[in-house]
């Protein structure tokens, strides 16, 4: 029932029953907890701001010298890392996630990013935060369309009885645009869980049809609605609980700890949004001589020891199966780092996903690190983040791989990350992604070159890249019958320099090789 | 700006609009302006427009500053508020924790003293001080807005160098209603953005590309759709590099300690320039940029400048800080486009965009009064401006007020040197919410709490000690003090964009008068102007004024401008 259809039934009733009404809903709900739909999923996003640089973060073992040979002052001694696979090993201030991800309870994808990638902090930003294309402006957020198909009346018809919880909260002081919907932003932002007041308001006055009216209307909405949700709030910060000590003087470590008393205390909020800064690191990431610590170091060390103990407190509050967590950042960095003792604006990075069922483990492959690579050139795409939140909404939340297909893109593939956690999956047959195979020759090439790759009755798309992540051309994009291919890709009128011919087939699965022409 | 200009517009901006492609459907009809463009206003002139004109304008808009702009005429106050006037003193040094200079004098060309920590901190203290002073102490002035609304574009948010943070801002204000061609070449090698954007990394051996990204994107042109591989249609990713290359060279010297005789600033370094000559993408015709040494900095700038979207891309700026944040396809049409070609035609001069935006039809169109949701800054200092709170006490005392002041600012989002990023603070560029960002569940009910704290608490600043101050004083300037709804009108005006509907003035007389009858304001006020020393008369008086000023403080209506 929608809340002013509700109130206005309500009225018609004898105010004690009202009373009960509310409160029996709201004292019921952690009662009701304990029985899993996807309705009682959140998603923990964790924003990592300024562009997080991946080579730092997930260390390729198999490129170490490569990487080493460009990025000569920043690169980690190899017996400082954390090894986690034989060809891969996380930042030594990352203890904490290792700890979870030997439990199996990380996945890690490699090369998230998109085609045509854009270099500036704020257009890359909405661009993640919008799921658009490169060269798309929208104006709703992936999170703020798939809230507006669920719930249509929104902001009008809410809180209601059925949800009564802010639908997304950022730790914060600003709403986040992932949860920008058409006719309203579906986070609010809480600085402080256990201080949250009511407003007061008045109605009338002003034309809805000019700027004034609109923006009147607005600022009463909000106070309307930060009113009702603050009660809710108010009781679920009073009700819950955590049951771990988090880490001091960790500001995301703090935030992750209202999440869970939230939680704790039965808030129906679907989103929570943990943003962390300071990833721009185009000077002094990592100290002279000591490149395991410095300002980097004390990013990834806030953001492990935080995640941690969070999900070791969900453990304990028996919590762990409802939560996911994902990090994002706008963009990776560049291979060679500058002269600055830092790294500049690049392309894709690996992107975090945590929990109890995630499919633990590293999927896709080290980037290649070419020890001649271009001043100029990221890190390239293997999975399409828009793939990524695609998968996210159908196996977290339940979403249907066509409506995903309307919401984020239309040739979404889908990625198997999380397909452990989709209730219509049996547990324990968590799939492997296997990664095809791909060869590409000559390399380096003058005008073309081949590829062979092998592939069951599917459908093959094959593109190629420049070493900026923008894609070039698609070589083809059919269905194939099963069986070895080969297919000649021409280069005529391209420059000369490195390029990435990447393959998807069905599944998710795909590959990139890095190509030189001469 | 020539008379010859003026009328080109004029004529542009009263010819029949272009028929505009349909719309796309939008579940929110937005509105129109009602065909006002940049003809200049020359309907009523009353506190409504005069008060609308001041609070866009400067911080508040105390209530004898509204009346004497209604008595001057609206020429006059444009005039007068893009009047130029002596930059002000430097802010002066109050505590001996600052070691490196002398209680009195100024700090900002003294070393610092041997405890760098404790001198840093008390001039950047200072300094914070010091810009709230002069927002808070400004005349019939834009000056101050504007340096806002150039640190907002200039965005810088590192904030532990005083004396370049105040150079920074010092060089905003010399320019802030002057030459944008110079103000951006200054600001290309100015100490705290050369620290701030790297330029002080960039060399010919390492190119750094943060400022030559940051110069178009977000200083000068701006970023158009993405057309092709790294093609911005104003600029490419070449431009970027080859824009880098043409800024090397410069570094900032004399930071913190690295100073012992105070002296800082910026130097070219010929061996760290590249000399080569560089070639611009067809964006900018393919050109030739050979380096001019020392000079190519500047060179760059007046060739950026060349290209005529710059001035619409500073116009749509100068728009949303002073207008409303929709630009509608009519509105780029009848104003932007016009400002941009004022702009232009009076080389890059920002007063005479102002001139004409200021006195022009659409800035008075009663459209555009009232939308705009106040900045934490312009919330802030404009509540303790028109609640005139007086500022009293020794330096050290004065300092701890405006710290006091600014903090809170601050706590709602927005303080000098603290934008969220380089592209400024979000209310000014970010879709689809602009000035709605300043408002949330958190910030919402904090602006509360402040006007809660001023009347309904007695505020105490620490440092300063309780703010006090009469709102009968304010009254007291009111036509009819003592007649009980032009006494509450008052207030309205004052305070709030647009009138008010009949139920809240009711309101608002329940809160002065609680189940009293109207008259009783009338009674009350005679009694208090018979027995003016009667200090618990006045006291009676001034407690039920707080309440209801609280209450229209918390009224939405107070968050708009």
């Amino acid at each position: 029932m929608k809340r002013r259809s509700f109130l206005r039934k309500a009225s018609l009733l004898p105010l004690p029953l009202i009373l009960n009404q509310f409160k029996l809903s709201a004292l019921s709900q952690p009662f009701l907890a304990g029985e899993m739909n996807d309705d009682d999923r959140v998603l923990v996003l964790l924003q990592l701001n300024g562009g997080n640089d991946g080579l730092n973060t997930l260390i390729p073992l198999d490129q170490y010298d490569n990487l080493a040979a460009v990025r000569s002052n920043i690169i980690i001694p190899q017996g400082d890392l954390l090894q986690v696979e034989d060809t891969a090993a996380f930042h030594p201030a990352m203890s904490g996630i290792r700890s979870l991800y030997d439990e199996g309870k990380v996945a890690v994808l490699q090369g998230v990013g998109y085609p045509q990638q854009n270099r500036s902090h704020f257009r890359s930003t909405d661009i993640w935060n919008t799921a658009s294309d490169a060269d798309t402006v929208l104006t709703t957020g992936w999170l703020g369309r798939h809230l507006d198909a669920r719930y249509p009346g929104f902001p009008g018809d809410y809180p209601s009885v059925e949800e009564p919880s802010p639908f997304a909260i950022v730790m914060g002081n600003s709403v986040s645009e992932t949860c920008q919907g058409t006719s309203g932003n579906f986070s609010i932002a809480i600085a402080d869980i256990d201080n949250v007041g009511q407003l007061p308001s008045f109605d009338g006055g002003a034309d809805l049809n000019t700027p004034y009216g609109r923006e009147l209307d607005w600022l009463r909405i909000t106070i309307a609605q930060s009113n009702e949700y603050a009660t809710g709030i108010s009781e679920a910060a009073e009700m819950g609980n955590t049951m771990v000590p988090y880490p001091e003087n960790n500001e995301v470590a703090a935030k992750l700890q209202s999440v869970a008393r939230l939680i704790s205390g039965g808030l129906r909020t679907k989103v929570y949004i943990v943003e962390l800064g300071g990833f721009d690191t185009h000077a002094d990431q990592s100290v002279a001589g000591e490149t395991g610590t410095g300002v980097h170091a004390n990013l990834l060390r806030t953001l492990s020891e935080a995640v941690a103990a969070f999900q070791a407190d969900l453990q304990a509050l028996g919590l762990e199966e409802r939560v996911l967590g994902m990090t994002f950042s706008e963009f990776g960095r560049r291979i060679r780092s500058n002269a600055s003792q830092g790294t500049d604006h690049g392309d894709a990075a690996p992107l975090f996903l945590f929990g109890s069922c995630v499919s633990g483990g590293i999927t896709g492959e080290s980037p290649e690190i070419d020890p001649a690579v271009g001043v100029q050139e990221g890190v390239a795409m293997q999975y399409d983040f828009r793939n990524v939140y695609g998968s996210v909404l159908m196996d977290w939340f339940g979403v249907s791989e066509e409506a995903v297909g309307e919401l984020l893109l239309d040739d979404f593939s889908y990625v198997p990350v999380l397909a452990a956690c989709n209730a219509t999956t049996s547990i324990g047959a968590r799939p492997q992604v296997q990664s095809p195979d791909l060869t590409a020759a000559p390399n380096p090439f003058r005008e073309s070159f081949t590829v062979s790759f092998v592939t069951g009755n599917e459908r093959a798309r094959l593109a190629l890249f420049n070493a900026m992540g923008q894609q070039l051309r698609v070589v083809s994009d059919r269905s194939f019958s099963a069986g070895a291919h080969q297919l000649n890709v021409e280069t005529h009128g391209l420059p000369a320099g490195a390029y990435y011919i990447h393959l998807t087939l069905s599944g998710g699965r795909r590959i990139t090789r890095r190509v030189v022409k001469q | 700006m020539t008379t010859m200009n003026r009328r080109r517009f004029f004529r542009n901006s009263l010819a029949p609009a272009a028929p505009r492609p349909e719309k796309e459907s939008s579940s929110i009809a937005l509105p129109t302006f009602s065909g006002s463009g940049l003809a200049p206003y020359a309907g009523s002139w009353t506190r409504q427009e005069a008060g609308h004109l001041l609070r866009r304008t400067t911080f508040g808009a105390p209530y004898a500053m509204v009346g004497e702009a209604v008595d001057m005429g609206m020429d006059a106050t444009v005039d007068q508020l893009l009047a130029d006037q002596p930059l002000p003193d430097p802010p002066l040094t109050t505590s001996t924790r600052d070691g490196g200079s002398a209680v009195g004098e100024t700090w900002v060309d003294k070393p610092y003293g041997d405890d760098l920590t404790a001198s840093q901190f008390s001039r950047l203290i200072n300094l914070s001080a010091w810009l709230t002073e002069l927002m808070y102490q400004e005349g019939m002035s834009v000056r101050e807005s504007m340096t806002l609304f150039w640190h907002n574009h200039f965005a810088i948010n590192v904030f532990v160098e005083p004396k370049y943070a105040y150079r920074n801002v010092a060089t905003l204000r010399a320019h802030a209603l002057g030459d944008f061609r110079q103000l951006v070449k200054d600001i290309t090698i100015d100490p705290l953005m050369l620290a701030f954007l790297n330029g002080n990394e960039n060399t010919v051996e390492a190119p750094n590309e943060n400022y030559a990204r940051e110069l178009m994107e977000l200083f000068t042109i701006g970023k158009g759709p993405q057309v092709g591989p790294g093609d911005y249609t104003n600029y490419t990713e070449d431009d970027v590099v080859a824009m880098a290359r043409l800024l090397t060279g410069w570094r900032n010297f004399g930071a913190l300690q690295r100073s012992t005789d105070g002296s800082f600033g910026s130097v070219f370094r010929p061996f760290r320039h590249d000399n080569s000559t560089v070639t611009l993408s067809h964006r900018f015709g393919n050109r030739q940029v050979a380096s001019s040494g020392e000079d190519t900095y500047a060179d760059l700038v007046d060739i950026i400048l060349e290209q005529e979207e710059v001035a619409r891309f500073i116009v749509r700026k100068i728009y949303r800080w002073f207008v409303y944040y929709e630009i509608s396809e009519q509105t780029e049409a009848e104003v932007i486009e016009p400002l941009a070609a004022v702009f232009r035609d009076n080389d890059y001069d920002v007063k005479s965009v102002l001139s004409v935006l200021f006195r022009s039809e659409h800035f008075f169109d009663v459209l555009s009064q009232g939308p705009m949701i106040k900045h934490p800054v312009d919330f802030t200092v404009g509540l303790f401006r028109q609640l005139e709170i007086p500022v009293v006490g020794n330096p050290r005392q004065r300092e701890q007020l405006y710290v006091g002041i600014i903090n809170y600012a601050d706590s709602i989002g927005m303080r000098y040197f603290d934008p969220p990023s380089v592209a400024g603070w979000k209310a000014f560029y970010q879709e689809p919410l602009y000035y709605r960002t300043w408002i949330n569940s958190t910030t919402l009910p904090r602006r509360q709490e402040l006007s809660q704290a001023l009347l309904a608490t007695n505020l105490n600043i620490r440092g300063y000690g309780p703010v006090s101050f009469r709102l009968l004083d304010i009254v007291e300037q009111f036509p009819e003090p003592g007649s009980l709804w032009p006494m509450i009108e008052g207030w309205t005006q004052l305070l709030l964009p647009r009138p008010i509907t009949e139920g809240q003035r009711e309101f608002l007389k329940d809160v002065l008068l609680p189940g009293l009858p109207d008259t009783q304001w009338a009674v009350e006020w005679a009694d208090y102007q018979s027995n003016p020393d009667d200090e618990a008369i006045a006291q009676a008086l001034e407690n039920k004024l707080r309440a209801m000023v609280l209450s229209m403080l918390e009224m939405p209506e107070y968050q708009l401008s």
